[in-house]
This record gives structure tokens, C-alpha cells and sequence, in this order.
């Protein structure tokens, strides 16, 4: 049932960049938060998330973005997020992920806002 | 006034399966004219109902099964999503500034985006046992 996963680490300059594609729920998070914790090891400063645009997104999933941002504001982390569709934005916003996690419209703006 | 007309689907309690039940929705709420917008947050709403009643109140147990009831009307669609578990109990509405700041574990947001995405929702225990979640949505907002 859940759309196949696939995560990518990959940097852009000084910029870590962790591509997401498929479900993220609390049964496909451990390989996003994997992601995480293996570029913060790398000593990653900045940090961007790109998911698919039809990346399905529940509360279980935010809740692991959520433990995501929790690290990296106790890391002094700065982590900016792009590719999510206008509902998921707006959900986003409702929970208030907004506060912690800038959202951009493209990849390219926010490498920019770094 | 136009007659109700009602739909119902059954998915077994395994994580995964709440996507049938969205598509289920959509599929109805499209039908009925629904903007995309008002679509994806039944869809989200959908999802986090019948994510919770797999979780909290069939316990994951494949035996069971989660209902799915649509009923159309003039103006709305009305949705029940009944599990066969107990009472879910009170749940306290998340706090993002504990959970980030770590005071809190991170979750609880399910019941939050349905009350957020809907027109009217309501928890209730049906006597047969089990937990009913109610939701109604207008064509007009």
C-alpha cells in the first residue's frame, strides 16, 4: 500500500540536501531520521528537505519531522524544506512547522535563502 | 431535496489500508463537485481518522475491520469512520513548543488536523462498542 521510499543525501555547497520521495509516516520515517543523523554526523550545518510533490504525509510522519527539527534547533541547526504541494504547505502551516522550518517554493530559493 | 444516498466500505486494520478508504472519499467528493483543495483536506481528514482507528482502536489487530460510511446529501457529505475497539479517552490537543523543545514526545496531530479540516466532526462510542468518528463537510464553505 505505501508508495515505494526513496531517500537521497546529497550536498549543494555548504548546503546538505536530503531528497524525499513516497510516504512519510511513523512507519517510513527511521530512513529519513537515518538521513538526518547521517548528515549531522558529517557536521551539517544547513540543511534542506526536498520531498516529492505527491509525497503522502500523515501525522505520523510530521511527528517525525517534528523529533527532525527538535535535534536541529538543540544542534543550532537551520533546516528549510521545499517540493511539498500547496495542501501539505497549508497543513504544515497549521501544525506550525512553518515557525521552525522556512518552506520555499523551488529548490533553487531555498539554496538562495541559506 | 434530493434523497441520501449512502456508501460504505470495510478495510482491514493494517496501516496502509486508510488509503483505500481515501481514495474511497475522494472519489465521492469529486462526484459531488468538491473544489481539489477541499478534497485533499477530506482526504487528510479520511486518512488520519482511519489511521487512528487502526492504531488506537482495533490495536492493529487484522482481524478487525475499520467502516467507512459516506452519506451524500444536498450540500454536504457526511462521513462515520467506526472501529471495534474501547473508548479512545480524552486526548489532549499537541503542543508544538513542548514538542520541540523536547518536554513533550512529538505526535498527537491526527485529531487536530480533522478538527482543523472539517466542517463539524464529533468522537463518539457506539453500543455495539466501539469508537465512531463523525465528520461533515459542506460544499460550501
Amino acid at each position: 500500500m505505501a508508495k515505494p521510499q526513496e531517500i537521497v543525501v546529497r550536498t549543494m555547497g555548504d548546503v546538505s540536501v536530503i531528497d524525499i520521495k513516497g510516504d512519510v509516516t511513523s512507519v517510513t520515517g527511521p530512513p529519513i531520521e537515518a538521513a538526518y543523523r547521517q548528515v549531522t554526523t558529517a557536521g551539517a550545518a544547513k540543511i534542506l528537505l526536498v520531498f516529492a510533490h505527491d509525497c503522502y504525509i500523515n501525522s505520523g510522519g510530521i511527528a517525525i519531522l517534528i523529533g527532525i527539527l527538535s535535534e536541529s534547533k538543540k544542534k543550532q541547526q537551520t533546516i528549510r524544506m521545499t517540493g511539498l504541494s500547496s495542501h501539505f504547505q497549508k497543513i504544515f502551516g497549521m501544525v506550525g512547522l512553518t515557525k521552525y522550518a522556512q518552506i520555499h517554493p523551488s529548490e533553487a530559493a531555498a539554496l538562495a535563502a541559506f | 431535496m434530493a434523497a441520501e444516498k449512502k456508501y460504505e466500505v470495510h478495510v482491514p486494520s493494517v496501516l496502509g489500508c486508510e488509503k483505500v478508504a481515501v481514495e474511497f472519499a475522494a472519489s465521492v467528493a469529486k462526484a459531488m463537485h468538491f473544489s481539489d483543495d477541499r478534497v485533499e483536506d477530506l482526504k487528510t481528514a479520511v486518512a488520519e481518522a482511519c489511521t487512528n482507528a487502526i492504531e488506537h482502536g482495533n490495536k492493529m489487530d487484522a482481524s478487525t475491520k475499520v467502516g467507512i460510511t459516506l452519506t451524500v446529501a444536498d450540500g454536504h457529505l457526511r462521513v462515520e469512520i467506526q472501529d471495534q475497539g474501547s473508548g479512545l479517552g480524552a486526548v489532549r490537543a499537541p503542543d508544538l513548543e513542548s514538542q520541540i523543545t523536547g518536554t513533550a514526545e512529538p505526535g498527537g496531530w491526527g485529531i487536530f488536523l480533522i478538527k482543523s479540516l472539517m466542517d463539524e466532526v464529533s468522537f463518539e462510542s457506539t453500543p455495539q462498542g466501539g469508537n465512531v468518528v463523525k465528520m461533515m463537510i459542506h460544499l460550501e464553505r
